[in-house]
C-alpha cells in the first residue's frame, strides 16, 4: 500500500478535526507521525506534523497563525458584536491584553448572543470583522500575540 | 410569492439535487455546511455555500435556529430543508413562517399532524382511509376470539405497552388463542409490569408500497403512482421502483385515490408521500404513515413519470401551482433504484468513511446516477452512509433489472468498502427478477443465502 500525498492531506485533516493527540502510521516506505504537542520532537527519520496550535477550543480549523499571531475562531455561524450593546465600549481595544476567560465578544443566533472567550493569554493584534457582520464557522474573530511571545518583544 | 435564493438545508447529494433544481429554475441557492463539507459539491455548485458550525450535525445540520439564521444572513427567501436532519420539523417550518422564509415543504401544522404516528392513524381515519384491523384493549382471550372472529387469522396479540418483539404471539387459528393470549399476557408482564393487551390483523406477506402526491397547499393535489419499497433491512429501504408491478390494478387505484383524499383532508401543499401495508394474500392496503418531505427514492418517480418533483416543490412555493393535472400524468416503463453506501456488508454493514480513490460510475441510456461524490473525495464519518443512489429506466421490469445489474457490475469505486457487490447479487437473485418479494425477503431469503 502506498500513500499518496492528498491521503496525507486528508488524514492531516481528520486528525485537525479529531480530539486525538497523536497519530503514528507506518507503510511501505512512510512513517507519519501526527501530533498536537508543539514539543514533539521529529526523531530520527520520523516526519512529525504539528497538526495544529495549542488552541483545543474550540476544534475550529485553525488558519495558520501569521507573524507568531494565534486567531480566536467563530464557534459557529452568527452576527458579529464587538460590544455588549449598541453604544457600549466593546469588549476588548486592540493592543489590550486578555486571558484565557476574557470575553472578547459576541455571536448572535437568532437573538441568542453567546461570549466568545480568548481562549489563551496573549495581546489583542488585530480585529478581523466589522461589528455586525455576519461569520462562518472557523472565521477568524482576532489576532491575538500570545503571552510568551508578548513578553519577548516587550 | 417571487423568490429569488434558496438556502439548502442540507448535505450530500440532496444538497447538489436541490441547487441543480434551483438553477434550473432560475433561482439562486446557498447551501449551510458543516465543516466537514467545506469542500462538497453541493457547496462547489451552489451560488454561495457558508459554514454554520462543526462537523457534529447537532452543532450544524440540526441546529434549527442557526439554520435559519443563515438563511436570513444570506438574504434567502426560501429554504429547502431536504430530507433527513430538519425535513420533518413543525419548528423548522414554523420559525421559517415566522421570518418571511417560504418552507419549501407542508405547513407547520400538517408536519405536526402527519408526523406523530397516532395522530396521522386519527387523521386517516377522518379522510376514510383504511388502518390495520385492530381492537381495543382486550381483556380475555374470548374478547380475542371475538376480534379474531370479525378480523380473520392470523391475528398478532401484542403487548399495549410494547416493543422489541416481546410479549407479542401470532395467533394462526382459533385452537392458538387461548395460549396466545396467556403467553403474551405473561410476558407483558413479566417486561413491561403491564399486563394489557391488544389485538390486530397479522399480515405475513406483506409489501411496503407508497404513493408520491403533490398539493398546492389550497386543495389541489395529483398523484404520480406509486413505489415498491419491499426490499429493506431493519426497516431500511435498500432497493426502490416503480411503478409496483406487483399490484393488482383495483388495489393500485385504491391506494392513489385513499393517499389523494388523504392530501386533499388536509389542503396538503408540496411533496409527500402516503405509506401502505399490501395484504398480498388479501390484496388490501393500510395506511402506515405519510412523509412531509421529498423522499430518498423519489427519482424512480421523476424516471417513470418525467417530472422533476424537487422543480416542482420550487415551483409550488413559488406560488405558481401544479405544472399538471391528473390527465397530464401518465407512466412509461419500469425504473428502479439502488442505494449505495459506504459500508462493509460482509462486516455487518459496518461504516466505512473514508478517501474515495476511484470513481468510475457506469452510464449509457436510461442510467441516472444521483451522487455528491467523485474522486478524491472523502466520506466523513459523522454521516448517513448513503453515497450515491444509482437509478435505471427500461420499458419493462425485466429490462430495468437487467440493467440495473450490469450498471453495477460497471460501477467501481476504489478506496473504501461499498455494498455494490451486495447489490448486485441482490438484483440477479431468481426472486428479484421473478418480483416474488415480501418485506421480510432481504432478511429472511436474501441474507442467509449469501452465507453460502
Amino acid at each position: 500500500m502506498s500513500i499518496e500525498r492528498k491521503e496525507v492531506e486528508a488524514l492531516i485533516r481528520l486528525f485537525e478535526r479529531s480530539d486525538w493527540h497523536e497519530l503514528r502510521l507506518e507503510t511501505d516506505g512512510l512513517k507519519l507521525v501526527l501530533s498536537k504537542d508543539a514539543d514533539a520532537a521529529a526523531a530520527g527519520s520520523e516526519a512529525a506534523v504539528a497538526a495544529a496550535s495549542a488552541t483545543e477550543d474550540p476544534p475550529a480549523p485553525a488558519p495558520e497563525a501569521v507573524d507568531g499571531l494565534v486567531p480566536i475562531t467563530a464557534p459557529n455561524l452568527g452576527t458579529f458584536y464587538r460590544a455588549p450593546k449598541p453604544g457600549t465600549p466593546p469588549y476588548v481595544e486592540v493592543g489590550q491584553s486578555v486571558s484565557e476567560t476574557t470575553e472578547v465578544c459576541l455571536i448572535e443566533v437568532m437573538k441568542l448572543f453567546t461570549p466568545v472567550h480568548a481562549g489563551l493569554s496573549g495581546r489583542i493584534a488585530k480585529a478581523c470583522v466589522e461589528d455586525g457582520e455576519m461569520v462562518e464557522f472557523g472565521a477568524p474573530l482576532f489576532l491575538v500575540e500570545p503571552e510568551a511571545r508578548a513578553a519577548e518583544t516587550a | 410569492m417571487a423568490l429569488s435564493r434558496v438556502f439548502v438545508a442540507n448535505r450530500g447529494e440532496i444538497a447538489v439535487r436541490v441547487v441543480r433544481a434551483c438553477r434550473a429554475r432560475g433561482l439562486e441557492s446557498v447551501v449551510g455546511v458543516s465543516d466537514a463539507d467545506r469542500e462538497s459539491l453541493a457547496a462547489a455548485l451552489a451560488d454561495r455555500a457558508v459554514v454554520l458550525g462543526p462537523a457534529p450535525a447537532r452543532d450544524s445540520y440540526l441546529d434549527t435556529n442557526l439554520v435559519v439564521h443563515a438563511a436570513k444572513a444570506t438574504g434567502c427567501d426560501a429554504l429547502h430543508p431536504g430530507y433527513g436532519f430538519l425535513s420533518e420539523s413543525p419548528v423548522l417550518a414554523r420559525l421559517c413562517e415566522r421570518e418571511g422564509i417560504a418552507f419549501v415543504g407542508p405547513r407547520a401544522e400538517t408536519i405536526e399532524r402527519l408526523g406523530d404516528k397516532l395522530a396521522a392513524r386519527a387523521v386517516a381515519g377522518e379522510a376514510g382511509v383504511a388502518i390495520v384491523p385492530g381492537s381495543g384493549e382486550i381483556r380475555s382471550a374470548a374478547e380475542a376470539l371475538t376480534f379474531a372472529g370479525s378480523a380473520g387469522y392470523p391475528v398478532l396479540i401484542k403487548a399495549s405497552a410494547g416493543g422489541g418483539g416481546r410479549g407479542m404471539f401470532v395467533a394462526r387459528a382459533e385452537v392458538d388463542i387461548e395460549e396466545g393470549f396467556e403467553r403474551a399476557s405473561e410476558e407483558a408482564r413479566a417486561a413491561f409490569g403491564d399486563g394489557a393487551l391488544f389485538a390486530e390483523r397479522f399480515v405475513e406477506d406483506a409489501r411496503h408500497v407508497e404513493v408520491q402526491i403533490m398539493g398546492d397547499g389550497a386543495g389541489e393535489v395529483v398523484h404520480y403512482g406509486e413505489r415498491d419499497c419491499s426490499v429493506q433491512r431493519r426497516f431500511q429501504k435498500v432497493v426502490e421502483e416503480a411503478p409496483a408491478a406487483a399490484l393488482p390494478p383495483r388495489a393500485r387505484s385504491s391506494i392513489h385515490d385513499a393517499a389523494c383524499r388523504l392530501a386533499r383532508h388536509l389542503d396538503y401543499r408540496s411533496a409527500g408521500t402516503v405509506e401502505f401495508l399490501y395484504d398480498v394474500a388479501r390484496e388490501e392496503a393500510y395506511f402506515i404513515e405519510a412523509n412531509v418531505r421529498i423522499q430518498v427514492e423519489h427519482p424512480v418517480t421523476e424516471e417513470v413519470t418525467g417530472v422533476d418533483l424537487i422543480e416542482e416543490q420550487l415551483r409550488i412555493a413559488q406560488g405558481g401551482g401544479l405544472s399538471v393535472t391528473q390527465e397530464d400524468i401518465a407512466l412509461a416503463g419500469h425504473a428502479i433504484e439502488c442505494r449505495i453506501n459506504a459500508e462493509a456488508p460482509e462486516r455487518g454493514f459496518a461504516p466505512s468513511p473514508g478517501l474515495i480513490d476511484a470513481w468510475c460510475p457506469p452510464a449509457g441510456r436510461g442510467i441516472r446516477i444521483d451522487s455528491h461524490c467523485r474522486a478524491g473525495a472523502f466520506v466523513p464519518p459523522f454521516y448517513d452512509s448513503m453515497i450515491a443512489k444509482l437509478i435505471v429506466r427500461a420499458g419493462s421490469r425485466t429490462e430495468a433489472v437487467e440493467r440495473m445489474g450490469s450498471a453495477l457490475a460497471e460501477f467501481r469505486i476504489d478506496g473504501i468498502a461499498t455494498n455494490l457487490a451486495f447489490q448486485e447479487r441482490l438484483v440477479r437473485h431468481p426472486d428479484f427478477a421473478a418480483n416474488r418479494l415480501n418485506t421480510r425477503w432481504l432478511e429472511d431469503v436474501f441474507m442467509p443465502s449469501l452465507v453460502h
